[in-house]
């Protein structure tokens, strides 16, 4: 038998990549500074994404794409913070949101009359940090009732976020979490990180959050 | 983890490549994978057996080489075009 070879050189992403670009290039025309929310399940995303939309819903027009393998509880629980439109991304067994799932997404968000967009991604450290879905930044989190080396364990993830959020702070004094080391691991494998402190507890808790948001949305608009 | 949406879009590739009606003609799929490209080689090995045995395909072996850096990417597709070899 007579076995040609074909030279392919494709990257396995491009796909994936193309799409984010035209995500990405979707969002710059619409002004909409987007972050996609990145950490192991149960670190708290939906609860910071509820209180957002409860204490900065009035003032600030939010979308909110959100991926889940099964169910869509997570873009119900949302639903009842803010009168807009929280699009479900229900992704049947992948571990991961990919550019195609939030472009499709997007369709039916109003990006002309919306201000911040959150992707809500599932919760994995390990596969979203592989997939470009079209975001300004990725916002990794990670609670105090994980372990402090979930950074050097899941590297890629905080290496490609510019924001760490330590969530549930209020629950300090009943765990054995040092937050010192956390940030000092993260710090070892993403010397750029910003580190935001939050809770959605405590009076106050969400104050430097909103403080980057605020601040990403002046800089956008500055733009 | 997420090696089987990787494994998908090789053969996807490999179909877009080659036309559907080509794809039980494959014999192997050559990949770069950098150490650093976030996947699971003996996972990825396993997703692209199970794929390539089943049609269209008819049993193309993935050929793997790893390489430093975050690279991954289809390198070339080997494929029996039917003629004897002289």
């Amino acid at each position: 038998m007579a076995v040609r070879t074909i030279e392919v050189r494709e990257r396995v992403m491009a796909r994936n990549d193309e799409l984010a670009a035209g995500v990405r290039e979707r969002l710059a025309r619409a002004g909409v500074p987007a972050f996609n929310l990145i950490s192991s399940p149960g670190a708290g995303k939906t609860a910071l994404l509820e209180r957002t939309l409860a204490d900065l819903g009035g003032a600030l027009r939010l979308a909110v794409v959100t991926g889940d393998v099964q169910t869509q509880n997570d873009a119900d629980r949302l639903a009842r913070h803010t009168d807009r439109l929280v699009q479900a991304v229900v992704t049947n067994g992948a571990c991961h949101l990919d550019a195609l799932q939030v472009s499709t997404a997007l369709d039916a968000v109003d990006l002309d009359a919306t201000d911040l967009l959150f992707i809500e991604n599932v919760g994995n450290l390990v596969c979203p940090a592989s997939w470009d879905l079209g975001e300004d930044e990725k916002i990794a989190l990670l609670s105090v009732t994980e372990g402090e080396d979930k950074p050097v364990k899941y590297p890629k993830a905080f290496r490609q976020a510019s924001v760490l959020v330590l969530t549930k702070l209020d629950l300090i004094p009943y765990v054995p979490f040092s937050v010192e080391r956390a940030v000092r691991y993260a710090l070892a494998v993403n010397p750029d990180l910003q580190v935001l402190f939050t809770s959605t507890i405590l009076p106050e808790g969400l104050e430097e959050w909103y403080g980057f948001l605020r601040a990403r949305l002046r800089r956008r608009r500055a733009a | 983890m997420h090696e089987m949406s990787v494994a998908l879009e090789v053969c996807r590739i490999a179909e877009e490549r080659l036309g559907r009606e080509a794809l039980p003609s494959l014999r192997a799929v050559g990949l770069e994978v950098g150490d650093d490209a976030g996947v699971e080689l003996s996972s990825l090995s396993f997703c692209l057996e199970t794929l390539l045995g089943a049609p269209p395909f008819a049993g193309a072996t993935p050929l793997i080489e790893r390489r430093a850096g975050d690279v991954l990417r289809v390198s070339y597709l080997e494929i029996d075009d039917g003629r004897p070899d002289n």
